[in-house]
């Protein structure tokens, strides 16, 4: 569905994205584009929406390049980043017009209208101004009119900043049933929780370059310079003596009522560690892993890069 | 077993809809409407097309009711006269138009950067030329339809008390027509060419009347230092006068063809492309 080979963008001498490769297959599902201000995010997601071209390399999706192709504009939805909107005009009517540049008129339009209008929960609201509009029922609204047109790849520009935790969630909820309708969704954020919430799959973004891609946990495991640090509440001691027989172990710190294993291959010593367990040799209680989640990815990674 | 492709709805059909450049004009059209600054400019066209029209019939009752025979040499000495009266049915294309251009046209294109309307355009199958023809389209359309009665109004009027004799010439829409264009065309880009240069819908007022006001002061001192009076060419409101007056033949006109051409183009090659410029794509970045 989504192609970056190599593609770059310049804004005259800044670099705003080095060379970047990656692939976003056909069907649904969420994308995390993950990275701090300044990343590079905004310029992916300007490649991937076709409003700049690439400085180099190529952007492909469904098969073409987006750049002034409307055949792929016309299977896209963008929600830009921003609150603005007219603030006197009505929303049906702003969304009727985004529905006409679309390529829509007459009844697929007031079709079209509707069920994007009851997908984003906005029905009964629409014809108010956005001037009265909450900020939550403003972002539903530029959602709707990236759905108007039914795209099969959705790219949605922070739409999370500034929205209260109910909205949040209300939109989160709203693009996991898209992606299980068949929609790709890709959200970009600089907010860690709200992509861990949203989905496993992230590409990790930094300082203008694709540092990571894939599901978190694939990627924690490709990170061999930091083991994983895992915390056995029980019995210390015991737990810390057992540990020091494995040859994964890298690191131990003893704290009140457990250990912190730092461990090279968490996949291979988790089993016998089970297993000690379940055969009564090792009194443990509990098993958190402490940095298998994507802030500790998002550190990691980021740290290796500065 | 055979494996079938997933069951999704039908893809709407997007191809019934208008082309955008007639869908952003209509919606500009339709908010403009809405605005209702078109009752106090209504109300003051419609004063000067009626005094227009009762002048005109004044000239006919003159030159044919024998009554009026003493007041004819009056008459002449105060009402214009030939090429000159015929290039005065447009006298409205003075300030009055200038500033509904600049009200309306200096917000086109600065009310869509203000709430970043662009970026969501474009990512619709929107190509920058066709909001550019939109917003220029419109801004020329607007003066061009004012100015349309102040032709055919006075013109069927001679045409249906004195017919072929009466004090318009029978001939002057062909004469007009392609003047307003002109004009039209002049007023349009420029008040686009400000507005892309505005972050605000009020800003793009001020910098339309700013530009023509300056430009035009400008070309007066120049014209007074210099002694040079090509440079009334730059002057845009001396432009729009001209068109008029060249195309009906006036004796003295303010400008000549080729000043009036050279002058035209000027403006409307450089607001055109500082109005595509300032539209680009990597412009409306997200």
């Amino acid at each position: 569905m989504l192609v970056l080979d190599r593609a770059s963008l310049r804004y005259g001498p800044i670099l705003g994205l080095s060379p970047t490769s990656f692939e976003l297959p056909e069907g649904g599902g969420i994308t995390g584009l993950l990275g701090p201000n300044g990343a590079g995010k905004s310029s992916l997601l300007q490649l991937v929406s076709g409003l700049l071209p690439p400085s180099g390399g190529t952007v492909t999706v469904f098969g073409e390049a987006p750049f002034r192709n409307p055949s792929v504009l016309a299977r896209i939805g963008l929600v830009p980043e921003g609150d603005r909107l007219p603030a006197g005009l009505c929303g049906d009517r702003w969304l009727g017009m985004m529905g006409e540049l679309s390529g829509l008129s007459g009844a697929p339009l007031q079709a079209a209208l509707a069920r994007a209008l009851d997908t984003v929960g906005m029905g009964d609201r629409a014809r108010l101004p956005f001037v009265r509009m909450s900020k939550g029922m403003r972002q539903r609204m530029r959602l709707a009119q990236a759905l108007l047109h039914e795209p099969r790849l959705l790219i949605l520009d922070e739409p999370f900043n500034g929205l209260d935790p109910e909205a949040r969630l209300g939109l989160m909820d709203l693009l996991r049933r898209l992606a299980a309708e068949g929609v790709r969704v890709l959200v970009s954020s600089h907010i860690l929780s709200e992509i861990a919430q949203l989905t496993d799959r992230i590409l990790l973004l930094f300082r203008g370059r694709l540092l990571a891609e894939g599901s978190v946990l694939e990627i924690r495991h490709l990170l061999d310079r930091h083991p994983v640090e895992l915390r056995v509440a029980g019995e210390p001691r015991a737990v810390a003596r057992w540990a020091v027989e494995q040859t994964e172990l890298a690191a131990l710190r003893l704290e009140e009522e457990s250990v912190v294993l730092s461990v090279r291959s968490p996949r291979d010593i988790l089993p016998r560690l089970q297993q000690a367990a379940a055969e009564g040799r090792l009194p443990v209680h509990a098993l958190d892993p402490l940095d298998l989640n994507l802030e500790a990815v998002f550190q990691y990674l980021t740290k290796d890069h500065v | 077993m055979p494996i079938y492709e997933p069951t999704l709805p039908p893809a709407p059909d997007l191809t019934q809809g208008q082309p955008p450049s007639l869908v952003l004009m209509r919606f500009d059209l339709t908010r403009l409407w809405r605005q209702k600054i078109g009752r106090f400019f209504g109300f003051a066209f419609l004063i000067m097309l009626l005094v227009k029209l009762a002048i005109i019939y004044v000239k006919y009752l003159l030159g044919s009711n024998p009554a009026f025979e003493p007041m004819q040499d009056f008459a002449k000495a105060v009402l214009p006269q030939g090429p000159a009266f015929q290039a005065g049915l447009l006298d409205p294309a003075g300030y009055l138009l200038w500033f509904l251009v600049a009200l309306v046209g200096g917000g086109l294109v600065a009310r869509d950067t203000l709430y970043r309307v662009r970026p969501l355009m474009y990512a619709h199958p929107v190509r920058p030329r066709d909001y550019l023809l939109a917003k220029v389209g419109f801004a020329s359309a607007l003066p061009f339809v004012v100015l349309l009665p102040f032709v055919f109004l006075p013109w069927a009027l001679s045409l249906m008390v004195a017919g072929l004799q009466g004090p318009v010439w029978p001939t002057v829409p062909l004469r007009l027509l392609p003047a307003i264009a002109l004009m039209s065309l002049l007023m349009g880009t420029l008040a686009v060419g400000a507005s892309a240069l505005a972050a605000t819908p009020r800003a793009g007022v001020g910098w339309v009347l700013g530009l023509v006001l300056g430009t035009s002061t400008l070309a007066s001192l120049v014209h007074g230092l210099a002694g040079f009076a090509g440079a009334e060419a730059l002057n845009p409101i001396v432009l729009a006068q001209a068109w008029p007056q060249l195309f009906v033949g006036q004796e003295a006109p303010l400008l000549g063809w080729l000043s009036a051409l050279l002058g035209t183009a000027f403006h409307v090659v450089l607001w055109t492309y500082l109005a595509a410029r300032r539209t680009r794509p990597s412009e409306a970045v997200i």
